[in-house]
């Protein structure tokens, strides 16, 4: 699938973006409330973009059925069902997480809507300037099958 | 029953604000989903460019979603 490299791109970048907002919010919430706050903001740092990044990965995952005759249903089977493990998940985590003594709600959540909300931005940059053909090239071999 | 309190709401309001936060993202994941699965069945060869054109709509979109769910941590 010609898209893959873009997809590949926003993982590796979105890899990169959870890190510097794991390594600048774990600073800001360690002045903030000490190590409370320096867990609270690399969870939430992790879980925000691995959350937004599950998209990418799931489409990656699905395109390797591209030759398939089920494709377009795999594909939206992997990409919606991953969509809704993602929340499900979250969910779970969030109502686990909650009470603990050792998370700072306010830290935890600023840091999970900066990490997603950069991811975003980055997924949005990486899509306007990746270059996409219009039509998937047909290697050789393929077309001399279609042809005989 | 107190005469004065008109409705009672008993339970976790987070889980309604949870179902009201789910309805958008829900409508919004089902177009850009049905919109793709049309324009693929139109013009299978462009379905490199439509995937990550739908990529970013599911991203817009759940980070709505992604907003509803999170709020659940402030209380």
């Amino acid at each position: 699938m010609t898209a893959n490299k873009i997809f590949r791109a926003a993982l590796i970048w979105g890899g990169i973006l959870a890190v510097l907002i794991g390594v600048v919010g774990g600073f800001i919430g360690y002045t903030v409330d000490g190590t409370v706050g320096l867990t609270s903001a690399l969870i939430g740092a992790v879980v925000g973009a691995a959350f937004l990044s599950i998209t990418a990965g799931s489409i990656l995952f699905a395109n390797r059925y591209s030759e398939s005759e089920m494709f377009v249903t795999i594909f939206f089977g992997v990409v919606l069902g991953g969509w809704l493990l993602k929340f499900v998940l979250f969910l779970v985590l969030a109502i686990s997480l909650r009470d603990q003594p050792w998370i700072n709600p306010l830290i935890l959540f600023v840091s999970v809507i900066a990490a997603a909300v950069a991811t975003l931005i980055v997924d949005a940059i990486i899509v306007m300037k990746g270059r996409v053909a219009y039509v998937a090239p047909v290697e050789p071999s393929e077309s001399a099958e279609s042809a005989s | 029953m107190d005469p004065i309190i008109l409705a009672e709401v008993t339970g976790n309001l987070n889980t309604v604000g949870y179902g009201l936060a789910a309805i958008g993202p829900g409508i919004g994941i089902g177009i850009v989903a049905g919109k793709t699965v049309e324009a693929m069945a139109r013009q299978p060869e462009l379905a490199g460019r439509l995937q990550v054109t739908m990529f970013l709509g599911i991203a817009f979109t759940e980070l709505l979603a992604f907003i509803g769910v999170a709020l659940f941590f402030l209380n």
